[in-house]
Parts: C-alpha cells; structure tokens; sequence
C-alpha cells in the first residue's frame, strides 16, 4: 500500500478538525477502503482512521425512530434484538454482508458512504424511510436515504462532513418485511440484484403502507415508487404482488456487467418483488394489530 | 509518512511496536513478529481468509486491518492455539480427520472455527459453513472440514 498521512482522532471535534485541515479520507471497517487503496483505485494522501470513536457506534430507539452510529457493525445490527424485532429486514441483509469476518468490521456508515449500487444495507433502510445524518465542525443536516446517494460511489456528502448516525421508522401495526439478497452463491457475493420491502396492513385488510426498494439494479440504490402506487391501498393477493412486481421495471435502470446481464436483471427484479411482498405479507397476516 | 507506536497483546505476550501507519496487521505478525502461520493468499483483497486472526474474540481478516487500528487489542494467531507443546482440540481434529491438503487455508479455517466454538459449541452443518464462508479453500471441499469442527466441538464437549 502506498505511504499516507494517518490520523487516528479520538473525538468528534478532534475528527472535524481533522478533516477541514486535511480533507483526508475516512476509513472506518477498512474492508472497502483498504482493498481499493491496495489495487491503487484510491491514492488518498491522507487517511482518518474513525474506527476508535467510540460514541459512533451505539443502536437506540429515541422519540419513535431506531437511530444508530454510523460505526455500528453489521455483526452488531445483526445480533441486536432491537434490529432483529424492529428492522428485521436490515438485520437479514447485514446477515448476507460478506463472510463473518467483514461483518465483525465492516459498518453500517461505510456501506452508506462507499454508495455501490449494491450495498446491501441501503435496500432496507430506504424501506424504513431512513435518514442519514451528517455533522461537520459548524452544521449538522439530515439527508433522506433516497437523496443521499448521487451515484454510483457518489453521495451529498460535502467537504468536511461525515456520516455520524442514521435514523428510521419504527415500524407499527400488522406490519411485514423482508429482503432477499440474489448473489451467484451465499458467501463473498455481491449481489445480481437485492429487494427488501416493508408493508403494513390497514384494520380493513388493506395495504397502509407499501414499500419496496432495490440494490444492484441502477446507478444507486432506489425506491419502488411505481410498484408502491400499485400496492398501496390494495388488499394484498399473489396477482397484486405480481402487478406490483411488473410496475418495478419502472423503478430500476438495470445495467448488464461481470455479474449478471441486463436481461436477466430484468427477468428476476419482478420475480424477487413479489417474492419478498408475499414474505412481507405472511408476516404481517400473523402479527396482531 | 505517519510513524505510530502500536501496543498489542499477540497470543498472550505484550508487543510494543514502532512502524509505519501505513501498514497492516498481517504485515506486522508476519514482518515484525514472525508469525508466519498468518497466510496472505489473496494479496491483501479480504476476499480468501487465509490471513484470518481471532482479535478481542471475533475473527477478522488480519489484511483489513491497519496496524493503528488494532492498537490495544489482543490477538490470537494458529501459533498461540497449541499449549504446552499440545495442539489445541481443532489442531487435532483436522489432522484426525484429514481436513488439510495443501494446507495453505488451514490457519485461517482453524481460527474462524474457534471463533464459532467459542460462542456455539454444538453448531449445526449450516452455522459451520457459515463461519467458514470467509475461508476459502480450493483443496478439502470443506466437507471433511465440516467432520472436523464436529469432532472438535465434540471433543471440547466431553474432553477425549
């Protein structure tokens, strides 16, 4: 690896500091930043090392919402009962992160900032109406989930700032969700294509909410926005779901590369909808209101 | 160039190490250490396991680390499994059972099986292959790997 200026703050103000001064690269797990570094896809001369800030890395609920640091792990999301009970679809996703030994490392806040397409966190948090917020030394904004990222490794992040938790529904009511992770096998994959959804059925067996969100299948993570107008309001059956699936193609900007090609995304992305709408659905139908 | 002073307790034994910011741990075991049986396999890529190591209990890819960042922790490397010139429970087990063959991935497989012996010692087929998902190994197939971590959890169990 290249020689880089390194910095290890032990503080919020110590790391905005930091960052003005040098606007060096944050590296957090490592596990994204450390092999690009290797393969020289980055050449940062200086590099922040967030990984010891203790007071990122925490999961709470406060005021209705779950928030978490940014530096929360996926080991740690996946073994929080909080997660598993409330954002059960996360909890599944971070679960088909790499191998046991990214998800000891890697964070939630990476994944967000790395922005691939494929992040498998980003799918379920867009479904929970996730906020990522970003502090720097004089501001601190929240950013919906579904405007962060710009593109594909781009988000809004500006100089100086850095993700510092994220925040979402708590989920109500007869509610389901669920996610589903397509790879070309379980360990080590990035995906093909990812889908998570969130529903809530209404006392009258309606839909109340609907919300699905894809990964890997257009230049950011995205929500299901025409596949949701399907759902909502809607009693919920196999042929809705298969409507809803349909209604996805509209969502998604699928491209053909070393994974899979566009033809195939687009056979599949309908097919995972309705997959994880019916899992959705079955969760919710068991769930007293 | 950013030169830090790194504490680091490996296999029961203090270390204070004076290097480059810019390297790893799997550097640090096997340059300045000596700890060889850490493998890097896939050049640094997180991708094989090979450099895997158990670091304050879990197990991570040592190649992923930046020395910094392991500051203060304890690690445990295959050289620190044997006691007293007694291989450890696993170490047996895969001999036993020949789960090795070229035995390039067996350090890493061996550690991440601790990892998971350590929270779960009656693990199912799938939790196996779970924690061993990280450990790639193009020789045993995993499944006398599998008999392995079975006969190890069993041995760790009743004792033999």
């Amino acid at each position: 690896m290249h020689d880089f200026e390194y910095y290890q703050p032990k503080s919020n103000d110590e790391l905005t500091a930091v960052l003005d001064r040098t606007g060096g690269r944050l590296v957090a797990g490592g596990t994204d930043v450390l092999p690009r570094m290797r393969r020289g896809q980055l050449t940062d001369a200086c590099l922040i090392d967030i990984s010891r800030l203790a007071d990122l890395r925490y999961i709470r609920q406060v005021d209705g919402q779950l928030e978490f640091g940014a530096l929360t792990t996926y080991a740690e999301l996946i073994a929080s009962p909080l997660i598993q009970q409330e954002a059960a679809a996360l909890a599944q996703a971070a679960a088909t992160v790499g191998c046991p030994q990214t998800r000891y490392r890697g964070t939630v806040g990476g994944n967000l900032a790395n922005a691939s397409p494929a992040a498998d966190s980003a799918p379920p948090l867009l479904t929970l109406d996730a906020d990522v917020h970003l502090f720097s030394a004089k501001t601190a904004r929240a950013v919906p989930l579904r405007d962060f990222f710009v593109g594909p490794g781009k988000t809004c992040l500006e100089a100086g700032e850095y993700i510092h938790h994220v925040t979402t529904m708590r989920p109500s009511g007869k509610w389901g969700a669920a996610f589903y992770k397509l790879g070309k096998r379980s360990g080590m994959a990035i995906s093909i294509a990812s889908v998570a959804a969130y529903l809530e059925l209404g006392a009258d067996g309606r839909l109340r909410a609907a919300r699905l969100a894809f990964g890997s299948v257009a230049p950011c993570p995205v929500r299901g926005s025409h596949a949701e107008e399907v759902l909502l309001g809607k009693v919920p059956s196999l042929q809705l779901f298969e409507q809803a699936g349909r209604a996805s193609l509209a969502d998604i900007a699928p491209i053909g590369d070393v994974r899979a090609s566009f033809e195939y995304r687009v056979h599949v992305v309908p097919v995972l909808a309705q997959r994880v709408l019916m899992t959705a659905w079955q969760q919710s139908e068991k769930r007293s209101a | 160039m950013t030169t830090i002073q790194v504490h680091l307790q490996v296999n029961d034994c203090p270390y204070t190490v004076s290097t480059s910011a810019s390297r790893t741990l799997l550097e640090v075991l096997r340059e300045d250490l000596g700890l060889t049986g850490v493998k890097d396999a896939c050049g640094g890529e997180g991708e094989c396991g090979a450099c895997t190591v158990i670091m304050d209990g879990s197990p991570v890819n040592s190649c992923l680390v930046l020395i910094g960042q392991a500051e203060g922790s304890r690690i445990e490397t295959i050289e620190g499994l044997a006691k007293y010139d007694q291989p450890h429970p696993i170490q047996r087990a895969f001999v036993e059972v020949g789960a090795v063959q070229c035995g390039y991935c067996t350090p890493g497989a061996i550690l991440a099986s601790k990892a998971l012996l350590e929270k779960n010692l009656d693990p199912s087929d799938d939790e196996i292959r779970e924690a061993l998902a990280g450990n790639l190994c193009r020789c045993t197939g995993y499944s006398k790997m599998l008999t392995a971590v079975h006969l190890a959890a069993e041995v760790m169990n009743h004792g033999d």
